[in-house]
């Protein structure tokens, strides 16, 4: 029994597993930057851009930065789905497109995340260590957004 | 050696897929205490219970009858304080006063009306089932809707306004009670915008809560006079006031 488990099922996993590197995905990436992006409809600091960027973009622009693992399938595969969910919920390159309504209320659900600690994942920061939100930054970008949303 | 590394790769790559796969679980342990600005404001008693105007103190004093937070008493609140200005309270409700303020007959509208108000007595009843059943019958109600009937401005309010009220209710329907209660927040300015924009022919209430909204207030929408407070639920019921009687 173990014998056949090391003499079968293991290649054919191996095999399939170097098979479906071939697939091809469509990865989440743009050089683009669009009339609706929230730097085109916000006046956004550098200091916040960068955590945006680093924390947020991944999942919630048109643009991931991908690192080598994360294009072995089926990690890819899972990331893109991640993706695709996250921009539904907010997608700050199309945060321009948003009525006003919705602008704000995505930015009371950010604050409250940001400040609950849900965001970013925590499941996402275990592997992207930078993506940490320190508390001091944490509370720069929900000043920023509060102050963001007050003016709306 | 070859099938131990060919184990040692499986076990890697097993590990991985649970790490990516278990996100979305964030933990609901929410703080209460909201994080407070600590500026320097020792001015005594010019602060007041927004339900006891009578127990007075200084900038983060609890009142000592129900343990609100005191808000700047009315009428000394200059520049950017606004708390306890009911109908322009908070940045959301500025909203409601861009539209005109007509309470038309319609009976087109109660729908909505009802599967909201079946959320709001969900929550006020701290049963997230029964929050989560009415969003659910809020969606049906949205879905539902005749926008035959409205004219080119009203449309495009309407679709603003459903938008945003659908996604609150998407999240009502799968959230825990502590979110579903910050996106009944957001859901009550919509309702209550769709009424001022299409009108209704029930009779409501807006009501006041002074403590959501990160103390700022904000509203919510009840058929009952009596104060059920959806966003406090037993830990504060009647905690809140009627602002205004729709018909």
């Amino acid at each position: 029994m173990k014998r056949t488990l090391k003499k079968i099922i293991l290649p054919i996993l191996l095999i399939a597993f170097v098979g479906i590197q071939f697939i091809p995905t469509n990865r989440n990436q743009s050089d683009e930057i669009l009339p609706s992006d929230i730097t085109k409809v916000f006046e956004v600091p550098d200091n916040i851009l960068q955590l945006l960027q680093n924390s947020c973009y991944d999942c919630h622009s048109n643009n991931t930065n991908y690192p080598w693992y994360n294009k072995i399938q089926p990690i890819s595969w899972m990331l893109e789905n991640h993706i695709q969910e996250g921009k539904e919920e907010v997608n700050f390159s199309r945060f321009g497109d948003y009525s006003t309504r919705k602008k704000k209320s995505k930015f009371k659900s950010i604050i409250s995340q940001l400040k609950d600690g849900e965001m970013p994942l925590w499941s996402y920061t275990l592997i992207h260590r930078s993506a940490k939100l320190s508390e001091e930054e944490r509370k720069m970008l929900v000043d920023w957004m509060q102050a963001q949303r007050e003016a709306l | 050696m070859r099938n131990l590394k060919m184990n040692l790769l499986l076990i890697v790559l097993v590990a991985f897929t649970l790490s990516l796969t278990s996100c979305g679980s964030g933990s609901d342990n929410k703080a209460t205490d909201k994080m407070e600005n600590h500026e320097d404001d020792n001015m005594a008693n010019m602060y007041a219970c927004p339900m006891h105007p009578e127990i007075t103190g200084k900038k983060g004093d609890k009142c000592s009858k129900c343990g609100m937070e005191l808000q700047m008493k009315e009428g000394d609140g200059h520049g950017d304080h606004d708390h306890g200005d009911h109908e322009h309270g908070s940045s959301e409700m500025s909203e409601t006063r861009t539209i005109e303020a007509t309470t038309k007959k319609n009976s087109a509208t109660s729908g909505i009306i009802d599967a909201y108000l079946q959320i709001k007595n969900g929550l006020a009843s701290d049963d997230k089932v029964a929050a989560a059943q009415g969003g659910k019958a809020l969606l049906g109600a949205f879905s539902k809707f005749d926008m035959s009937k409205l004219s080119g401005a009203q449309h495009k309010e309407y679709m603003d306004i459903m938008e945003n009220a659908k996604e609150q209710a998407e999240h009502i329907v799968k959230s825990p009670i502590d979110h579903q209660r910050e996106h009944f927040e957001v859901l009550s300015n919509d309702i209550n915008d769709l009424i001022t924009l299409l009108g209704t022919d029930k009779t409501l209430y807006r009501d006041f809560c002074p403590m959501i909204n990160d103390g700022k207030g904000g509203i919510w929408l009840s058929e009952t006079k009596e104060i059920k407070n959806p966003f406090m639920g037993s830990k504060m019921p009647t905690c809140g006031k009627i602002v205004k009687q729709i018909n």
